[in-house]
């Protein structure tokens, strides 16, 4: 790809910028794109919880049936859920064969870890086979929960549910009101900023600057490129910031006390079974020992601990 | 009015909303958001400028604010798995926009003599932590020790020149990138990820363009931002 063609591709993923946000939702209508967004943080947060802290074969299988069994549920088409993955694929691979060849000491030589293979410049541990396999099966896991997340919430319903979440804190005096609105601002500019960037980079361009081919030969030149890009770009959200602090105070705004909603969140008998579904699943998952059951089903593979 | 550091006014609120704008859209956007550095594996990023600026601009609850949803952001997009994981995606990014806060409200005021001794202690503790790392790895250790002595002249000649604005916001943007580099590799070590060594090549390799591209920026924007006379004359953003 020659210089130019390289920088019209940038050119064509700036424009396409305008019209994504953070996460893809698609309505299906599903029983759990009807859950309460309450529900589907809370829900979410306990899964990821579980799966950051499970470290076991068996474990992660589990939860990985779990995770595709939820896709079903929602209706989502598997391809949709999984497309976070494609693109890391050979990432993992190398990072695994990184993870196998140049192991950590602590592995290699702990009392615990016993050697599966040696060959003459290298030894594969259980250890390292159980963080290498652990490792992809908790990335996947994590992909599909965080698309599921936001493939059946509408990102709005996201910081509602945020808001509402927050608000008991609001009594310890957390500015519950007031980190929800940050989020949504936060959401709300995206868009907005990525068509300030679009005409910096524009006017850049038009006077000669690079922005296109990622030679990492010439990286102090494409660094040096960064400064005319991200300067004028803090300078210009930092103006918008105080034109929106202006407008808010010009109308009046004071913060979260006493303030009503346009939208009401009420939850309905369903949305406190799923939840307390994923809080007993969560419970029942932190409290099994799955290490003893990975000894079990898999005598000399894993480790004992 | 002046409010407390800890009250969110309607003004702190737009500014956090905006920078977190910011770093999600620098998370999202071909360009700005990596610094290409000569290495395989991955780019050294920008993404945490945004909660630095935040930190000292409006205080560290707003920097803290914008580093959650920062930590957010790169924990929904991340394609790699050490990113996937909320202990080394989330949970460190907080503490890049507070601790550049802290750094620049008691340097900011620092006369050019704490400013020296500052500088000077810099260049004690680099030299303990260089000799450390040259036993291992001699080249990691001279280049850690020429670039602390660099920093070090640097800052004491910004101080004999009364600069103690542009003094302290330097030394909180280094801070702050500091911050994110070394929490986030100690937390993919401790979870696993990486092996120690692996940790401190990337957090050579990264942390160091990093630091200066950070410094940078963050001194071009909040000095044209608080309209702060930085001595060289010319034209103005």
């Amino acid at each position: 790809m020659n210089r130019f063609e390289a920088r019209e591709k940038t050119m064509e993923n700036l424009e396409l910028l305008r019209y994504i946000t953070i996460g893809q939702y698609l309505p299906t209508g599903s029983p759990i794109h009807r859950l309460d967004p309450r529900v589907k943080l809370l829900g979410f947060g306990a899964l990821v919880l579980v799966v950051a802290f499970n470290g076991s074969y068996l474990g992660n299988l589990v939860l990985l049936a779990t995770v595709l069994a939820l896709v079903a549920l929602a209706r989502v088409p598997l391809a949709y859920a999984l497309q976070g993955i494609r693109p890391a694929l050979p990432i993992i691979l190398v990072l695994a064969a990184f993870q196998v060849l140049l192991p950590s000491p602590a592995f290699s030589v702990a009392p615990r870890c016993s050697v599966l293979v040696r060959w003459p410049f290298l030894q594969l541990t259980d250890c390292t086979l159980r963080l290498v396999v652990v490792s992809a099966l908790r990335f996947g896991e994590l992909i599909i929960l965080t698309s599921l997340l936001t493939l059946c919430t509408p990102i709005t319903d996201l910081a509602r549910g945020v808001e509402r979440l927050l608000a008991p804190l609001a009594r310890l005096r957390f500015p519950a009101h007031e980190v929800a609105l940050v989020l949504t601002i936060a959401l709300r500019f995206v868009p907005v900023l990525a068509q300030e960037m679009e005409r910096i980079v524009r006017a850049q361009v038009s006077r000669g600057a690079d922005f296109g081919g990622r030679s990492r030969l010439r990286f102090i030149q494409q660094t040096r490129q960064l400064l005319p890009l991200l300067v004028p770009l803090f300078l210009i959200s930092l103006r918008r910031a105080e034109e929106l602090a202006l407008a808010m105070e010009v109308r009046c705004y004071v913060g979260g006390t006493g303030r009503t909603h346009l939208v009401r969140l009420r939850a309905r008998p369903a949305d406190f079974v799923a939840l307390g579904l994923a809080i007993a699943f969560a419970a029942l998952m932190l409290s099994l020992d799955f290490t003893a059951a990975d000894r079990a089903l898999l005598p000399g593979l894993a480790p004992n601990f | 009015m002046e409010t407390s550091v800890t009250q969110l006014s309607t003004r702190r609120i737009a500014v956090a909303g905006v920078l977190a704008a910011v770093s999600i859209l620098l998370i999202l956007a071909p360009v700005g958001g990596f610094i290409p550095v000569p290495t395989p594996a991955a780019n050294a990023t920008t993404l945490h400028i945004p909660a630095i600026i935040g930190g000292i601009l409006e205080g560290w609850p707003v920097g803290g604010l914008i580093g959650l949803i920062f930590g957010l952001g790169s924990f929904l997009r991340a394609q790699l798995p050490l990113f996937k994981d909320p202990w080394v995606a989330i949970l460190p990014r907080i503490f890049i926009g507070i601790t550049p806060y802290f750094v620049y409200r008691a340097l900011r005021s620092a006369s050019a003599a704490w400013v020296t001794l500052f500088a000077l202690a810099l260049i004690a503790v680099a030299g303990v932590f260089s000799y450390q790392v040259a036993t291992t790895h001699l080249v990691y250790g001279l280049l850690i020790a020429a670039l602390a002595l660099l920093a070090a002249a640097g800052l004491i000649y910004l101080a004999r020149k009364q600069e103690a604005e542009v003094v302290a916001i330097s030394v909180a943007a280094a801070v702050g990138t500091l911050t994110n580099t070394v929490l986030v590799l100690t937390m993919a070590v401790v979870r696993g990820y990486l092996s120690a060594d692996v940790a401190l090549g990337v957090g050579l390799t990264h942390g160091i363009p990093e630091i200066i591209v950070a410094v940078i920026i963050t001194v071009a924007v909040v000095t044209a931002w608080k309209r702060i006379e930085t001595g060289r004359g010319g034209a103005r953003l």
